[in-house]
């Protein structure tokens, strides 16, 4: 019997994917380019008014107010890049190195915060931060200072926060590097006298830099995009790009400023990721 | 050989443990207090604020999230299958912008595909469609991902000669996916929908724009209470919260290697 499987090709794949891309084209594809060209229609609140205009972006980048957030946003994505990647990298470096039986554990517990929803990470930092906070009583107690600091809210608050909560990704990122890296470079560079730091300085963070490029860009990209820590630990005097955006949508219901916005925050994002790849970086 | 800098280093690495796991510890300490403030060290001593955690409002946003969470695992998985299939095993064209527009949910802001997707409801009319359903799409949405890689990690990982030797054993293709392909690749799809339902259940970007009073899950609840102040009974919850995927990654597993694909899943581009 001859059961034709000559050319099925096409099809199989066709019915595989067809229902699946048409749901996400209409509920990923279209919203998304919906909200591209919402940010350069006039609206009345809610309402869209179908006349084409730049306005909405020359009012987010002529205000002070949003121009400081802006500014803010961007500051702040590349503080937490940087505090990310100073903290992961030793960590890691040891999580790579260690002939520890705990490894398995280590680096497992160096991820779990990723199972953590944002706000138990935040939460955490509220409660050493705050006027009676852990730190501010410490330091009473101690007797270094008479009077609380305003450790809150703050832009090195959301700082500390965010590195936080995104610090499993530089780890991640870098042990993808390290473990890269042919341990015979290192081992040669031990056996022609340099030192156990030389080595490193010399041979391993140079080749290990698309990680650590990655690691910061990754961040970056995560961080000016995040909502709850900032909302969280900021306040009114240190508004973000993502705080903005949930005001203009819900609570002013100004939605041509917030799809604005929200455009500024996709393409910044999509150049970060696009300047990952392109400098070997690693996306995650 | 000097042992001066790996003891400074393990001692960094001690520091920066501290740093990871201190805020969690201390959110946990903080839900013991004995008075109502988020005071640490806790004062006093009380299991009050467990007890409220389960109080009906905030008992139903929690059953809320997990059903949410357990149902946008189910549908990422059910569609993540022949998604990832399609990817490892066939050239089509189109293939490229299919894949691009599956992973693109992980690149892009959750937040703008948050604002897009109640912009695109509420214009088009479906803006009753806020709260549940649109809970759910936007879910199954940025949970895609992470279901597809982790099931196209475990097909690419699988020998393509273990179904070639079925097949000339006379296994019909039928036969094969059911005794051969799906039995192989059953870790991935579990540990796929593990992460659908962990990034589900943890989520606050896409659901603070697209819920609902009564129709929240349980990030967004305590987000909007915290506008009120920092209850203790809110750390309570917290901790209860992160306790459910620890739970289920633990379950999963003892039963499948999920640690292997954690690692896998997160480290791969």
């Amino acid at each position: 019997m001859i059961v034709s499987s000559a050319r099925p090709r096409p099809i199989v794949p066709f019915l595989l994917v067809a229902l699946p891309a048409a749901f996400l084209l209409v509920f990923f594809v279209i919203p998304t380019a919906f909200l591209l060209s919402a940010s350069f229609i006039e609206s009345d609140g809610v309402i869209m008014t179908g006349v084409w205009t730049t306005q909405n972006y020359a009012d987010l980048l002529s205000r002070p107010l949003y121009q400081q957030a802006i500014l803010r946003t961007f500051g702040i994505g590349i503080a937490v890049g940087v505090v990310v990647i100073v903290l992961s990298y030793p960590l890691a470096y040891f999580l790579v190195r260690t002939t520890s039986p705990w490894r398995g554990f280590l680096i497992a517990l160096s991820l779990s915060p990723l199972l953590a929803s944002v706000i138990v990470r935040t939460y955490g930092w509220w409660v050493i931060l705050n006027r009676e906070g852990a730190i501010n009583s410490g330091l009473l107690a101690l007797g270094i200072i008479d009077q609380p600091l305003a450790l809150l809210p703050s832009s090195m608050a959301i700082t500390i926060g965010l590195s936080h909560a995104l610090l499993p990704y530089g780890v991640l990122t870098i042990m993808a590097s390290l473990n890269g890296l042919n341990p015979n470079v290192e081992r040669a560079a031990m056996s022609l006298g340099a030192g156990r730091v030389r080595t490193f300085l010399t041979v391993t963070l140079p080749l290990t830099w698309p990680g650590i490029v990655g690691g910061f860009l990754l961040a970056f990209a995560i961080a000016i995009s995040a909502y709850a820590t900032p909302a969280i630990l900021g306040g009114p005097g240190t508004q973000v790009m993502a705080t903005l955006i949930r005001s203009f949508m819900v609570q002013a219901l100004d939605w041509a400023l917030g799809s604005a916005m929200g455009a500024i925050l996709l393409i910044s994002s999509i150049a970060l990721l696009l300047l990952t790849s392109a400098l070997g970086g690693r996306r995650a | 050989m000097n042992k001066g800098p790996w003891t400074l280093l393990k001692v960094t690495v001690a520091v920066i443990y501290l740093f990871i796991l201190g805020p969690i510890l201390i959110t946990a300490a903080v839900a013991f207090n004995g008075t109502n403030r988020s005071f640490f060290p806790p004062r006093g001593f009380s299991l009050r604020w467990w007890g409220e955690a389960f109080a009906p409002q905030w008992v139903q946003p929690l059953m809320f999230s997990l059903e949410l969470a357990a149902l946008t695992a189910v549908i990422a998985t059910a569609i993540g299958v022949p998604l990832a299939f399609a990817f490892q095993r066939y050239d089509f064209p189109g293939k490229t912008i299919v894949r691009t527009i599956t992973l693109g949910p992980l690149i892009l802001p959750t937040l703008v595909t948050g604002i897009a997707l109640l912009q695109f409801l509420t214009v088009i009319g479906l803006g009753r469609w806020l709260g549940y359903w649109a809970l759910l799409i936007g879910h199954v949405i940025i949970c895609l991902p992470f279901s597809v890689r982790t099931i196209a990690i475990s097909l690419q990982a699988m020998p393509g000669s273990v179904e070639q030797a079925a097949a000339n054993l006379g296994a019909g293709p039928l036969s094969v996916l059911r005794y051969v392909t799906f039995p192989i690749i059953m870790p991935g799809i579990f540990a796929g929908m593990a992460f659908a339902f962990i990034h589900s259940f943890t989520d606050i970007n896409m659901s603070l724009f697209i819920a609902k009073p009564g129709q929240r899950p349980v990030t967004v609840a305590i987000m909007s209470f915290l506008d009120f102040g920092f209850a203790p009974t809110l750390a309570a919850l917290s901790i209860l919260s992160l306790l459910i995927p620890l739970v289920l990654i633990a379950v999963l597993g003892r039963f499948v290697g999920i640690g292997n694909f954690l690692y896998q899943e997160q480290g791969r581009g």
